[in-house]
């Protein structure tokens, strides 16, 4: 008998394939439970869900409700890398500043970003910085959390080994505790992506609340708009699927960036 | 006028006075004296092999040379000055090797060169070469551009090995720096170590070298001295003097006087070594 594992015919397919085979089967499922309804049921099904895509894409509606959104996120991420990386590195590298900001830090974490939005409204308005400073700060604490762990375990042994080579203390965190940090912020950053695609949302949603339609725009609010004022239930599954696919590519980038930063890991 | 007849003894590159080191457990509070009284003298271009059973403090004896660990009690002085921190004029080679797991071959070997004060005012081209004539040197060439978790455990430790003869320091302090290298490649190393060291060159251009190790061959083949170490705590059971002339080649492994030295360390450790797993 042949232990070759190659030959196992689960194999044979390809991963892309595997990952869309339970999907179509859930979709197909899903049609024919909503052919079973009356045509008026606002219930959403696949086929309507494929046409009302069609529209808003005409429309032009989603593809610019979406770059809103996805804006808004890459800058408040980058807002929270720069800083969530260059104070992690402070606090993971400092005892002194970590014992001094961790306890601000702790009680700060649990605060949901939602529960900031007011005060965010207060200061900016219902428009772009608003949203900006929530996804910024959802973001902010994985990225954190993330670098300080990373440079705080790094291999003392490195850093004694850097010494005896007559390296400087800031040349040490450049060249050897930050590049043994790099697995867990970017860890940390597919966390913090993963919040703040979900602190936008709600964030449009409770600004679109706010402002009845208004200016802000983005995915969120579209999302409102169909909930609050035509009930296009179809509508609102486009936005989600929209957002899903667009988290789940940005996911796949980080790890072509991660290959790419870590080609020592197996 | 009398003639000074007497040659004053040159000024010791390391003197090791008094030395002990207790460590003690964070949490526990738990106290470990892992050498005490511990007195040397080394002298510049000097090669001393230090032996004894594991766990004597070998390792934690170079870690204070190195100015890594500091001395419960005593005092280390490096040409006559106290040694407080670490610094590239006193290299280690470090037991678990210590490679940067993120550097290629080459960007460790070349590591000291580039951030360190070894490399300061290099030329790129002149950093390449060293680097280039090092990897050569310990046999690593075709493998520069491996990272380290793609080598073996004697690849590592040529790297280490490769890395701190890069950036030329001006005491070697190496802990075990052969013990992961089949016999054979051992063998060739040690000669090549004495080469780098200089045997064969003027006694001043001399680097000093501390050298751990386990192979009681290894140290007669290689020192000048040979430091025997006893454990609990560790202190310098004996010092002998290795006075087979230089330079040493494979006959000298076939002298009489070489057997005898090593019998006498063997002795020395013997009743230790038995006793560690009685
Ligand atoms: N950081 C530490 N904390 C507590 N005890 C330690 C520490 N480092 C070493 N020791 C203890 O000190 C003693 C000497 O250790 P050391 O590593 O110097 O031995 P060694 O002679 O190098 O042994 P080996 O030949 O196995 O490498 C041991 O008993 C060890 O348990
Ligand atoms: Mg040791």
């Amino acid at each position: 008998m042949s232990m070759n594992v190659n030959t196992r015919p689960a194999d044979v397919m390809p991963p892309w394939a595997k990952a869309i085979t339970l999907p179509i089967i859930l979709v197909v499922i899903w049609q024919a439970w909503a052919m079973t309804l009356p045509e008026t049921s606002p219930a959403p099904a696949p086929l309507k869900v494929v046409q009302s895509f069609v529209e808003l894409t005409a429309s032009g509606e989603l593809v610019w409700a979406t770059l809103q959104s996805l804006g808004r996120v890459l800058a408040g991420f980058a807002i929270a890398l720069a800083a969530g990386l260059s104070l992690g590195v402070l606090m993971g590298s400092s005892r002194m500043v970590r014992e001094n900001l961790d306890p601000i830090v702790e009680s700060f974490r649990p605060i949901a970003p939602m529960a900031i939005l007011p005060i965010a409204i207060l200061w900016f308005g219902t428009g772009t910085p608003a949203a900006l400073t929530i996804v910024a700060y959802a973001a902010f604490f994985p990225l954190l959390i993330n670098t300080i762990h990373g440079v705080s375990r790094v291999d003392r042994q490195l850093i004694r080994a850097a010494q005896t080579m007559g390296i400087s203390r800031l040349r040490i965190v450049i060249a050897v505790v930050v590049p043994a940090a790099i697995p867990s912020v970017l860890l940390g950053s597919r966390l913090a992506m993963g919040v703040a695609w979900t602190a936008i949302i709600a964030a449009e949603l409770a600004v679109g609340a706010k402002s009845g339609g208004g200016t802000s725009g983005g995915v969120g609010q579209m999302m409102f708009v169909f909930y609050a004022y035509s009930i296009d239930l179809n509508g609102i599954v486009v936005c989600m699927i929209v957002v899903g696919v667009i988290a789940l590519l940005i996911d796949r980038l980080f790890r072509l960036v991660e290959r790419h930063l870590l080609p020592w890991r197996n | 006028m009398s003639v000074q007849m007497i040659q004053p003894k040159p000024a010791p590159k390391l003197r090791l006075k008094g030395i002990s080191k207790e460590f003690i457990a964070p949490r526990t509070g738990q106290r470990t004296l892992a050498v005490a009284d511990f007195n040397l003298d080394v002298q510049p271009g000097e090669f001393i092999c230090i032996v004894g059973p594991s766990g004597c403090g070998k390792s934690t004896v170079l870690n204070m040379i190195a100015g890594l660990e500091k001395s419960t009690s005593g005092s280390i002085e490096m040409d006559g000055k106290a040694i407080s921190a670490p610094g590239a004029e006193r290299g280690v080679m470090f037991q678990d090797y210590a490679l940067f797991p993120w550097k290629s071959v080459r960007d460790n070997v070349g590591f000291g060169l580039r951030h360190g004060t070894a490399g300061a005012g290099m030329a790129k081209a002149e950093r390449e070469d060293r680097i280039n004539h090092f990897v050569q040197l310990v046999g690593l060439k075709g493998a520069e551009s491996k990272y380290p978790h793609q080598l073996s455990g004697g690849m590592r430790q040529r790297v280490a090995l490769a890395r701190l003869l890069a950036n030329g320091p001006d005491v070697l302090l190496m802990d075990e720096p052969l013990g992961a290298l089949d016999a054979q490649t051992r063998l060739v190393l040690q000669v090549e170590l004495l080469r780098i060291w200089g045997e064969t060159g003027n006694k001043d251009d001399r680097k000093t070298v501390i050298f751990i190790t386990h192979g009681i061959d290894e140290a007669v083949f290689l020192a000048d001295r040979v430091v025997v170490m006893s454990s609990h705590p560790g202190r310098v059971s004996a010092v002998l003097d290795v006075d087979i002339p230089r330079p040493r080649t494979e006959e000298v492994r076939l002298d009489p006087r070489f057997a005898e030295l090593s019998e006498e360390i063997w002795s020395l450790i013997r009743d230790e070594a038995y006793r560690a797993i009685a």
